[in-house]
């Protein structure tokens, strides 16, 4: 093979090339750009670019900048989308695009001698970006090919965009040991920001190691069924350094097939239901905890209405006492609910039940005390029993009765209340069977596990109750 | 309605109020109340110490904890067990879902109607 002839070489080049001399003027140039520029060689050699192709535009200082720099820096510099227009042999003008390669060719002292131009007319494109409508037919095959792949490639970059960051999570998992190839931002968020990819599950994941999932994705794999999941449950590492957590997914695993439909991989997408069925299951303990509660304060006022009836043969006081009964309760539950069902101080469990009377006949003090929820139904019920009382018969039947109220917590942190009738002439100790001694010895006693001590002094009844720390501090998840 | 006199029945009930007509309910049906707590470790001691106990009748919910350290005993000692509860059988955990259970509020003809297999009476009702 005889040696290679570069001139010719040079003029058969498919892509077009000219040369130009430091000044800027035309010294080669291929048949290809001929064609593109439609001259002749000698209309070209020797000539000014910029006189034959004169543009005072951007473009044109761009492309004298490019050729400055060239020369200037000894550095190829390349112009991706240059907006040109040539003057045709007859005068008139075309608006070119074009691609624009500047490559410095150097003289034996290594300085620039000439800078060789290589350009691709990319105006088609320009045309098709123009008006999209453009039929694909009335381009060059090269263009279309090249356009082709362009939106490909532009499709391909958008879609994995859109998985990237959709708000489901999706990951692809490839071959018989499930390796991450990839996995959308949410999917990564899923699992604590691990790193997935080019792992398989079990090294990236160990925490789901026997829960199931691989056999599944083993399955899937093997079978190339479809598995999908509702509000699976799976105990997930969600934050590096921290225990698994309860995770709910709705999940599928889908195979992924070759052109041949052999399975190379599972597709997964889902959606964290954590949230939802977080929310779901509270609300499913709060509906509970309400039946629950109001079906224990029915049984209560069904107790009271009971209880009443049984021990009054007057229908006109029963129906008195019942009300005012109900209204206790009524009242010990508004308290409550303004605490959240918390607790309540025993300050206003007493006011509540004597404010109505003269603050000479009632006096009442003692510090801030938190009730518990469960002590403060006991104890007003109790107060209200204590109020009626004496209302009835004693200190607060008669003007010159006196009552005093007064409550401490004392050395053993046990609340002690003192309640203090003064002024009653004739004391008489009531009904052992009554509702009211029944229900003081039992809610002091019974259900508080404290210590009741009621006398009937010369004077009035005095009560002193005394209830531990676990009967009116200690907190529970809801009464009865 | 039926009488149960002379039945010995074991209670657990931590309101007072709902006690009340509980023990109402069972002096009307000729029950004797042999054993009663309010509270968990009160339950639990007396339920190591009672006698001879026909029947059991269990709030489930005692101050925030559950009665169920109390039935165990019992039920070891073959007492039938009666649950009371305001969540219904659901409130039950599943070991003892097949037991009897009354949901509150419950009315006398309740009570009876759910006593009298556990103590091997027709009620005719």
């Amino acid at each position: 093979m005889g040696e290679v002839d570069y001139a010719r070489t040079f003029d058969v080049l498919p892509s077009p090339f000219m040369i130009v001399d430091t000044d800027l003027c035309y010294v080669a140039a291929n048949r290809a750009y001929l064609e593109t520029v439609d001259r002749t060689l000698p209309e070209l050699l020797g000539k000014s670019l910029f006189e034959l192709f004169p543009n005072s535009g951007e473009s044109g200082q761009r492309l004298r900048a490019s050729f400055d720099s060239v020369m200037a820096t000894g550095v190829s510099d390349t112009l991706a989308y240059l907006p040109y227009p040539l003057q045709r042999a007859d005068g008139g003008f075309d608006q070119r695009y074009w691609t624009a390669v500047h490559v410095p060719l150097l003289d034996d002292e290594g300085r620039v001698a000439y800078v060789m131009q290589n350009t691709v007319d990319v105006s088609e494109f320009a045309r098709l970006r123009a008006a999209a409508t453009v039929p694909f037919t009335s381009l060059s095959a090269e263009t279309r090919l090249i356009e082709r792949t362009r939106e490909a490639e532009a499709s391909s970059a958008d879609f994995r965009r859109l998985f990237q960051q959709a708000p489901g999570f999706f990951a692809i998992l490839s071959g018989p040991r499930h390796v991450f190839t990839f996995a959308s931002d949410s999917y990564l968020r899923l699992v604590g920001d691990r790193p997935l990819m080019g792992l398989p599950v079990e090294t990236a994941l160990p925490e789901v190691v026997g829960q199931g999932f691989i056999a599944l994705l083993d399955r899937v794999f093997v079978e190339g069924y479809v598995h999908q999941a509702e509000s699976a449950r799976i105990m997930l590492l969600r934050q590096a350094g921290r225990e698994p957590e309860e995770t709910y997914l709705d999940f599928s695993y889908h195979p992924i097939r070759d052109p041949d439909g052999s399975i190379t991989g599972v597709f997964v997408q889902g959606t964290d239901r954590t949230e939802a069925v977080r929310a779901a299951h509270l609300q499913r303990l709060l509906i509970d905890e309400l039946n629950h509660r109001v079906n224990n304060t029915l049984a209560t006022v069904q107790s009271i209405a009971s209880q009443t009836l049984r021990a009054s043969t007057d229908p006109a006081l029963a129906r008195q006492a019942f009300q005012a009964r109900i209204l206790a309760l009524s009242k010990a539950h508004n308290m409550l609910s303004d605490r959240r069902w918390h607790d309540t101080d025993i300050g206003r469990l007493v006011r509540q039940e004597l404010d109505a009377f003269d603050s000479s006949q009632v006096r009442y003090s003692g510090p801030a005390l938190m009730v518990n929820s469960k002590a403060t139904i006991a104890l007003a019920m109790l107060l209200h029993e204590l109020a009626s009382n004496a209302v009835r018969h004693g200190a607060l039947s008669l003007p010159q009765g006196r009552l005093d109220v007064a409550w401490h917590e004392d050395e053993t942190d046990s609340l002690v209340l003192e309640w203090k009738e003064q002024g009653v002439p004739h004391v008489a100790a009531p009904d052992k069977r009554g509702f009211g001694s029944r229900l003081l010895d039992t809610v002091v006693v019974g259900e508080l596990g404290g210590q009741l001590d009621l006398r009937y002094e010369p004077g009035g009844l005095v009560a002193r109750l005394s209830i531990p720390p676990v009967g009116y501090i200690a907190q529970e998840l809801s009464f009865g | 309605m039926a009488n149960f006199s002379g039945r010995r029945v074991f209670v657990v009930e931590d309101e007072t109020l709902v006690l009340f007509n509980l023990e109402d309910i069972l002096a009307d049906l000729g029950c004797e109340v042999v054993g009663q707590a309010m509270r968990l470790d009160q339950a639990i001691t007396l339920a190591k110490s009672v006698g001879d106990v026909d029947v059991a009748i269990l709030d489930v919910n005692i101050g925030g904890a559950t009665v169920f350290a109390a039935a165990e005993i019992l039920a070891e000692k073959g007492v039938p067990l009666l649950f009371a509860t305001g969540y219904g059988r659901d409130g039950l955990p599943p070991e003892w879902q097949d037991r009897a259970v009354i949901v509150k509020p419950y009315s006398p003809q309740d009570v009876e109607r759910a006593l009298a297999p556990l103590l091997g009476v027709a009620t005719g009702t």
